[in-house]
């Protein structure tokens, strides 16, 4: 079982957390308060950590820092209520880790909390298979079963990265960050339109849908059905 | 008498005592000078007569001496004339003084009179002059003059100086009294302001006074305050405006669902509507706090090279699928490489709402260009699109928080937009410049790095 360690000092949102976490299968730890919390890391030794950069005892970047001081390398989820301009946040993003603005959608700490777990895949392989998809990196073509698909280099890129991390859960705003390198979420709705193109030519007619579109949350690319 | 402790007061008692202090040095000053001026006139005097007494034969001379000294009313001449063995021929000297060389220049020495019954032999500068027959001629004069210019300009000096040491002590006192009312005034007035009444001014007057003009500046940040905290208020008011419309719909749609709702499909479309609602509000809340940090922050460590050219690409690349969406021809064109000092993030952000509300705005079938060129010594960032623009009238309040131009009031949007990017271009040192319509055309100016600036 994935445990996670969360460290947040508002009993009812650790509670909304924990519950959702729960649900999904995770064995969740909550500690409320820096000090216990970096204890807590270091003895449970927990797959991954969800931690409130305003803690009382010890602020939450300080908590990391002191465990990666001791080569603790397990990846974290910093929430806040500030904005992510500060130079430390981009450190954290850096370092493998990620950061979400409070306030936020349960489903997209989840998708994170599950992004951050599961590394995604690297392969030597030249050649990306997901069900019937091939994508050949680099002749940069792509291929469903006989059929040949036409991609733009932006829409390569996008579906690139939905195989590499196929069967999870892909939100508007970490396909910003990770393939248009996006810090903000823009006013309109970029992603939908992007994605909207790429699943034209990726699910033709008559096809079994790959991309699917979950509803507030994201998109996932599944191997059929 | 709390007038004694103040700065004024201690000043103006400061500058007394130094005035008193160089009146009498100049006083004294003055009293030296015309001592030895009187000294030097009296010794011309004596010379002159010596010269003349000398040259006379002995019974004329004993007749112009005694002359000489009958006219003498003041009693300041001296003169005799001696024998070889010392014993007096004529003239109001009691006798050949000891000091005095016969023959030598002018100089101070102790004579007594014939007639003086006083005790007190007075200084007098005095000669003695050889003549026939080993007779002596002594010729002097009595230079106390001088003691009584000093007795006289003592008593001018007490009468004029403690007066005016007075004057200054009172003129101090009423001067740091005057400061400490006015003080006393400002602070009182100062009290209100800070009790939260803005319209309260400080009390000014003569404008070339000190006090007044300080006064006077305060009052224009006064005004300028009060103006920018009724413009928060308003934009206070603006944002809750905002806020409530979507969490109005979102209870209402909740409300309704409630009560109407007869599957679990209707409630899960009732709180889906009601999410999207608050989803809503809080996307503005965010752009409020982002635009807020934006704001306060400083040019930081991620400043670094940033490319523009490929930045408008990647731009233009995003927004590509929207523009042909909506049949709006968005190009790009750039002279060559151009970097600018900044925080790629951030522009990107700028740009990107820059181009997000050129393809908003611009209707089916237009263009929106993105140009990038070289000015002096600057390079300039400019995008163009066939909208309506923006008119002379909204140019100021389109940098206003929240300002939605009526003609796009149905567009969605928060209307922070261009907020942001002015925070955006503000933090670089860049200027942001909305030119007036028809068709939109906005730039972002980056003047070079000037060396040292880093």
């Amino acid at each position: 079982m994935t445990k996670v360690l969360l460290i947040e000092d508002d009993k009812e949102t650790a509670g909304e957390i924990t519950a959702e976490l729960a649900d999904r299968g995770f064995d969740v730890e909550w500690s409320s308060d820096g000090l216990d919390g970096l204890a807590k890391a270091r003895n449970l030794r927990p797959d991954a950590m969800i931690v409130d950069r305003l803690l009382p005892g010890m602020d939450g970047l300080t908590v990391i820092e002191s465990l990666r001081k001791d080569q603790v390398r397990t990846p974290v989820l910093v929430l806040s209520a500030l904005g992510a301009v500060d130079d430390r946040v981009r450190g954290l993003r850096m370092g493998g880790d990620d950061y979400l603005t409070k306030p936020f959608a349960i489903v997209e700490l989840v998708a994170r909390i599950e992004a951050l777990l599961r590394r995604p895949l690297e392969t030597r392989e030249t050649i990306l298979r997901v069900g019937q998809l091939e994508l050949d990196l680099i002749e940069r073509t792509a291929r469903r079963g006989d059929r040949n698909i036409d991609l733009l280099p932006r829409e390569f890129r996008l579906l690139e990265y939905m195989m590499r991390r196929c069967d999870q859960l892909l939100t508007r705003a970490m396909l910003l960050e990770e393939v248009w390198n996006y810090k903000f979420v823009p006013a309109t709705n970029l992603v939908d339109v992007h994605m909207g193109r790429v699943r034209h030519k990726v699910d033709g007619p008559g096809d079994t849908p790959m991309i699917h579109n979950v509803r507030g949350a994201g998109f996932i690319l599944r191997a059929v059905p | 008498m709390q007038f004694v402790r103040s700065n004024t007061f201690h000043w103006a008692a400061a500058l007394a005592g130094l005035f008193a202090a160089f009146v009498t040095i100049l006083f004294g000053f003055i009293y030296f000078k015309i001592d030895s001026y009187l000294i030097a006139r009296s010794d011309r005097m004596i010379t002159t007569q010596v010269n003349f007494f000398a040259a006379l034969p002995l019974d004329r001379l004993i007749a112009a001496l005694d002359d000489h000294l009958g006219q003498d009313s003041r009693g300041v001449q001296f003169a005799g004339v001696f024998d070889a063995k010392g014993s007096r021929l004529a003239g109001n000297v009691a006798g050949l003084p000891g000091g005095l060389e016969i023959g030598a220049p002018v100089k101070s020495v102790r004579l007594s009179r014939v007639d003086d019954k006083e005790v007190n032999v007075p200084l007098v500068r005095a000669v003695a002059r050889a003549l026939d027959h080993g007779n002596v001629l002594v010729i002097g004069r009595n230079v106390d003059e001088t003691g009584e210019i000093s007795r006289v300009v003592g008593g001018a000096l007490a009468f004029g100086l403690l007066p005016a040491f007075c004057f200054w002590l009172l003129a101090g006192a009423w001067l740091s009294v005057r400061a400490q009312r006015r003080v006393e005034e400002v602070n009182l007035r100062v009290q209100r302001i800070i009790a939260g009444d803005l319209r309260e001014r400080l009390p000014h007057g003569n404008i070339d006074e000190p006090f007044s003009r300080l006064a006077a500046i305060v009052n224009g940040m006064l005004d300028e305050l009060e103006t920018t905290i009724n413009a928060l208020a308003g934009v206070g008011n603006d944002i809750a405006h905002d806020l409530r419309t979507p969490l109005t719909r979102a209870r209402l749609t909740l409300e309704r669902g409630r009560t109407n709702a007869t599957s679990l499909e209707r409630l899960q479309e009732t709180t889906d509507k009601a999410i999207a609602g608050i989803d809503q509000s809080l996307s503005i809340v965010t752009a409020l706090l982002r635009l807020a940090e934006i704001e306060s922050s400083r040019r930081s460590s991620a400043f670094g090279r940033v490319a523009l050219d490929e930045m408008l690409r990647e731009v233009c690349d995003m927004y590509e699928p929207i523009a042909e969406d909506k049949h709006i021809a968005l190009n790009v064109d750039t002279s060559g490489k151009l970097y600018v000092h900044g925080d790629r993030d951030l522009l990107l952000e700028a740009v990107a709402n820059l181009v997000d509300n050129a393809i908003k705005f611009t209707p089916e079938n237009g263009a929106v260009r993105l140009d990038l060129l070289r000015g002096q010594g600057e390079t300039i960032l400019r995008v163009t699109d066939t909208g309506p623009g923006i008119s002379d009238q909204e140019h100021d309040a389109v940098l206003r928080r929240f300002y939605r131009s009526d003609k796009i009031r149905n567009t969605p949007g928060v209307g922070l937009g261009l907020n942001l990017v002015s925070a955006i271009v503000k933090l670089h040192g860049f200027r942001l410049i909305i030119h007036s319509g028809p068709g939109g055309r906005v730039e972002i100016i980056c003047p070079d790095e000037q060396a040292g600036r880093r």
